[in-house]
């Protein structure tokens, strides 16, 4: 809608504007008559032209000399062949000079850029290229950011199939008179694009011509540091240095090769165990068809599949299929054996886990659990390590890093050489900070292990909060995920996080070994993948307001979110498909300190929902508790089983709230550190 | 974000002031075309701000003040220009229409029922017979124009403006624009973009005609438009821009599919436009422009309605899709709660239009140096309303003080972002288009 013609700003005399308005409705009327009449004769026709010379906007106009030329194209070849091709020709300049002429007096106008795309596209007759592109350099020169120009370029390359690597020489010709214009440091990276997926194969080409272009856009951040282009070029180059091609398995559960113990009671307890596979990426299509397993006992109907994502396009990084009631194949001695195989993103994905019953069970509990109450201050430990070996969520990574990183790791490092540079002659500069960052978590995300960057980076974001105060949410959130790579990134790494729970007992893989990330100032959640098989989370006292990734822990038992800034139960969505979560403390948050969440107006109504609340309804219509203020809170507890809940210190608690838990949650035994009933 | 602090203050933004601006004149030769231009408006910006330093909060209250007389009269001028001009055929006749008495909406001003009369007159002769409206009488239905015109009777929101739409002529136009791959047509024969996508949906979704087949295909072609700096942009390939990129999320969200867009990265690149002189650009290293108060202050208004909710992907919902009701989606926004502060300055942004746009005797423009002209004053007006209403909590009537920059008579009418109409005047609408389906 922009860019639509404005009121001429020239006075003119009130006489000659009448005059010339009066010409107007004259030329717009014949027009409109020949075109209700169909009437395409050469002065009909030329009746258009003089009113599209004055005002090009008047799309009918274009519309109109459409149908004539269609017309009259059609009239010549039932009559005369011979002539066809001169008059043809002829037909199609007359067109493209109205064209050029309607361009000059307006070059932004949508109607006419698109009546010459329409004519050449019909390819009729071989265009003159030459002349187009010398009419393009000539409005590109008027207007070097004309987007209507530049897709027209793009469109008049593609009709003579002119090679990108000559639109590339374009570009940088753009780029010389004047590298401020983005335009062109986004048609080459289009172009960049294109080359590089079609020569996909030999990578060498790739690396050369990816090194070469960050010389190219050093030049121009050096030259200037403040101007925007280069900027998001670079951001574009760092993403093609960085980014594999195609999607890749980043961690699974269970891991390729793992022998799971699976305790008595965990087997009684649980009916579905998860499995779960981790993608770089978004992928999809992981169901019955792609998914093949080899075992004696389970076939591949026996899992169902399922994206887990905030979205609904079924597409994932991360799927879980459930292997129902898998308790029944645990029993037999050499336990159960499962080989998976997804085909998907052009390759194999595989993963192959033994399961077994544990023989060290725990001795002298019984009852289904928490008959006590789960407390979170766990000792730290010194016996951790083994129970850690067992899974091992790095070594893929491992393996992807030895392959095809060599140049990555050099450009990487190139960069950030020259960065660390550019920072200390210009303490000052978001940008330099930024890209940095960037480009030390770059590297990171490639190599892993002793040389990692994570004080620096954690150091930047410290000084970019202070420098660029407006944006210091993203900041944060970005810091937070710094901190949580940290934490994870080894095995070395996360022993200093965990510590093992001693006063309670329940079903169980990795025996009561709990992850503590309390009081670190998190304001988000991330690298979920590395955290597959965690079943007991302390996330107390940070900064959380969204829990968006904790619906990949299938396994969590125990979670702690106590002491965070979570607003309404809306945020709590993505636990709600944890099945396996018994214990959960959301106590000192600030859930219900909106006065009504109206989110849950993005369901018309809580009967349109599939849960079943009818009964309970009933018995809390008559403690005269209206379900309507409560029916968030309602369907969050209707889809866990807890058994231990804590909620104190929220402006949502009181009485009222206390009996609707208690009848929502029939399971619940702990609320608040009271026992129920 | 937070922002509560004010706006940046001239010291910041002056040229001659800066660190290492003694070098300015020795830079010169070095200088790109761009950036001379961009230092140029930036010094032009901060001399304007200066009347703020150092000056009396009261003082400073009387500078900030919005002309509404003055921009009144601009616009009583425009629609009486109008009323003489009515025969000559432009293309664009609704298009006036729209940036006009959508102005005088938001200033609060009724339109007298003579001159509502010949608003809905003018604009019937322009309804085709098969539906849509053309940019003049006898002309071609245009999907720019159809969405100009059907937002003026809406802003008119009488009975004889709102009936004098033919909807049934309507959907089939609007289906006679689809393309089998899921863009929308301008018009016959014409281009496809997000633009005309957001036209489309837009258009259906304000009458209550908005079905699965409309809606098919456009999700994905959008999507297609949006480019890896996270903006969105025209057709496929182009480079992204503050428009289209309120077009593109706009009409996502009509259709509920905005989860097929990447949206943290299009934030990031949104919020990244609003730059030094505390306005918003429209594309990557463009000047400053007040109409993209609008455009990317929406899209950002539209941003802080968004829950990261992690929706239950069940087969369920798919078969549901196959019969999808989109009538009340435009309501369900509404009733929706932000779920952040703004995501951009908010005070500064309101500075800008008001210092820099603004002209004092009635209308806005671009930027200082640039002539007043409807669709400024339409798109600075409609930006300056985001702002005020942009740290909205659930159960506020009206914004705060502190919110709205200037004397607090500054307030305008809150607008629904998703069309660009006044908030009362969609409901008025909504509640009409509900009684029947056609």
């Amino acid at each position: 809608m922009h860019g639509r013609p404005r009121k001429a700003t020239k006075q003119e005399d009130p006489a000659a504007a009448a005059a010339k308005s009066a010409r107007l409705r004259e030329l717009q009327s014949q027009l409109l008559h020949f075109h209700h009449n169909r009437i395409y004769t050469k002065e009909a026709v030329s009746v258009s032209s003089k009113l599209l010379e004055i005002n090009p906007e008047i799309y009918t106009g274009w519309n109109y000399r459409k149908l004539a030329f269609q017309h009259n194209l059609k009239e010549v070849s039932d009559t005369d062949t011979d002539t066809d091709t001169e008059t043809i020709k002829s037909a199609i300049e007359d067109e493209l000079r109205m064209v050029e002429v309607a361009l000059r007096r307006n070059p932004k106008s949508y109607g006419a850029w698109y009546h010459r795309k329409w004519i050449l596209g019909q390819k009729l007759v071989l265009a003159n290229f030459d002349h187009e592109f010398r009419l393009l350099d000539m409005l590109l020169k008027a207007d070097a950011r004309n987007f209507h120009g530049w897709n027209y370029r793009r469109f008049i390359a593609r009709l003579k199939d002119v090679s990108e690597e000559e639109e590339l020489k374009f570009t940088m010709d753009m780029i010389n008179t004047n590298f401020s214009n983005y335009s062109a440091w986004h048609n080459r990276s289009m172009l960049l694009s294109k080359l590089l997926r079609k020569k996909a194969k030999g990578f060498h080409e790739e690396e050369s011509i990816l090194s070469d272009e960050f010389e190219l856009v050093r030049q121009a951040l050096f030259t200037d540091p403040s101007d925007q282009s280069g900027w998001f070029y670079h951001l574009w180059l760092l993403d093609q240095t960085s980014t594999p091609h195609k999607p890749h398995l980043v961690s699974s559960w269970p891991s390729d090769k793992l022998n799971i113990e699976i305790s008595a009671q965990f087997k009684e307890k649980c009916e579905r165990f998860p499995i779960i596979f981790c993608f770089n990426q978004q992928v999809d299509g992981v169901n019955l068809a792609t998914v093949t397993i080899n075992s004696k006992l389970v076939s591949s109907e026996h899992i169902t599949w399922k994206p887990l994502s905030a979205n609904n396009s079924r597409k994932s990084k991360i799927w879980v299929g459930f292997l129902e009631n898998f308790n029944k194949y645990c029993d037999n001695s050499e336990g159960l054996s499962v080989e998976i195989s997804v085909h998907c993103c052009e390759s194999i994905v595989h993963s192959e886990f033994v399961m077994k019953l544990s023989h060290m069970d725990h001795q002298g509990k019984n009852g289904d659990g928490f008959e006590e109450l789960f407390l979170w201050d766990c000792p730290k430990s010194q016996e951790i390590n083994p129970y850690l070996v067992s899974y091992d969520p790095w070594r893929l990574r491992v393996e992807r890093v030895e392959e095809d990183a060599k140049w990555h790791l050099d450009t990487l490092s190139a960069e950030i050489a020259l960065f660390k540079e550019m920072s200390e002659c210009d303490e000052d500069s978001k940008f330099v900070k930024l890209t940095l960052t960037r480009l030390l978590g770059a590297h990171n995300s490639i190599k892993s292990g002793g040389s990692a960057y994570f004080e620096e980076i954690l150091k930047l974001y410290d000084d970019l909060i202070k420098l660029d105060a407006p944006h210091y949410r993203y900041y944060r959130d970005e810091r937070s995920l710094v901190l949580l790579d940290q934490m994870t990134s080894s095995k070395d790494s996360l022993v200093e996080y965990c510590s093992r729970c001693e006063n309670s007992s329940f079903s169980c893989i990795n025996p009561q070994l709990c992850i503590n990330f309390s009081g670190l100032n998190l304001t988000r959640i991330g690298f979920v993948e590395r955290l597959l098989w965690v079943q007991i989370l302390d996330l107390s006292h940070n900064n959380l307001t969204s829990l968006l990734g904790l619906e990949a822990l299938q396994l969590l038992v125990c979670l702690n979110l106590s002491h965070n800034q979570i607003m309404s139960f809306t945020a709590l969505e993505p636990i709600k498909s944890l099945q396996s979560l018994k214990v959960l403390d959301l106590s000192f948050n600030e859930i219900g300190s909106h006065p009504v969440d109206t989110t849950r107006y993005l369901c018309s109504s809580p009967l349109s929902h599939s849960c079943n609340v009818t009964e309970t309804m009933e018995e809390l219509a008559r403690e005269n508790i209206k379900i309507g203020d409560f029916w968030e809170a309602i369907l969050l507890f209707e889809s866990l089983q807890l058994a231990q809940l804590d909620m104190q210190g929220n402006p949502v608690t009181n009485e009222r709230f206390r009996v609707l838990v208690e009848k929502v949650i029939p399971c619940l035994k702990w609320l608040d550190g009271k026992p129920v009933r | 974000m937070e922002s509560s602090q004010p706006p940046v203050s001239s010291s910041h933004l002056d040229p001659t002031s800066d660190s290492d601006s003694d070098s300015g004149d020795e830079l010169g030769p070095h200088l790109t075309v761009t950036q001379e231009e961009q230092l140029k408006v930036e010094s032009q910006v901060a001399d304007i701000y200066r009347c703020l330093v150092g000056v009396s909060l009261h003082r400073q209250s009387l500078v900030l003040e919005l002309q509404r007389d003055r921009h009144i009269e601009y616009l009583t001028k425009g629609l009486n220009q109008l009323g003489h001009t009515f025969q000559v055929l432009d293309a664009n006749r609704p298009w006036l229409c729209y940036w006009i008495l959508h102005s005088y909406s938001l200033l609060g001003e009724a339109v007298d029922s003579e001159l509502e009369g010949r608003v809905v007159d003018f604009l019937s002769r322009c309804q085709d017979k098969e539906g849509g409206y053309a940019g003049g009488p006898g002309q071609m239905p245009h999907l720019a124009t159809t969405y100009a015109a059907v937002n003026t009777l809406v802003t008119l929101g009488t009975e004889r403006a709102l009936s004098s739409i033919n909807r049934k002529g309507m959907y089939n136009f609007l289906l006679s624009m689809k393309e089998s791959l899921g863009g929308f047509r301008m018009h016959q024969l014409g281009e496809i973009d997000a633009r005309s996508c957001y036209c489309a949906i837009s258009i259906a979704s304000l009458l209550n005609i908005l079905d699965t087949e409309l809606v098919r295909g456009v999700g994905d072609y959008i999507a297609s438009c949006q480019t890896y700096e996270g903006g969105i942009g025209g057709e496929p390939h182009s480079e992204a821009h503050g428009g289209y990129t309120f077009c593109g999320l706009a009409a996502m969200m009509l259709i509920d599919e905005v989860e097929k867009l990447d949206l943290p990265f299009l934030i990031n690149w949104v919020v990244s436009r609003q730059g030094i002189e505390l306005g918003f650009q429209g594309r990557a290293n463009k000047l400053v422009d007040g109409c993209y108060s609008f455009w990317q202050g929406a899209a950002l208004a539209l941003t802080q309605k968004l829950a990261p909710l992690a929706k239950e992907v069940s087969e369920e919902q798919s078969t549901i899709h196959a019969t999808r009701d989109y009538s009340d989606l435009g309501i369900e926004f509404l009733r929706r709660c932000n779920q952040t502060g703004p995501l951009y300055h908010h005070l500064a942004l309101q500075q800008y239009i008001i210092l820099c746009s603004q002209i004092l005797e009635g209308g806005f423009r671009d930027k200082p140096g640039k002539h007043r002209d409807y669709y400024h004053t339409c798109y600075c007006l409609s930006g300056l309303s985001i702002c005020q209403y942009s740290c909205m909590r659930d159960g506020d009537l009206r914004p705060s003080t502190s919110d709205v920059l200037g004397p607090y008579s500054n307030m305008l009418e809150q607008v629904h972002p998703l069309y660009n109409v006044v908030l009362d005047k969609f409901y008025t609408a909504h509640k009409f288009f509900s009684r029947s389906s056609f």
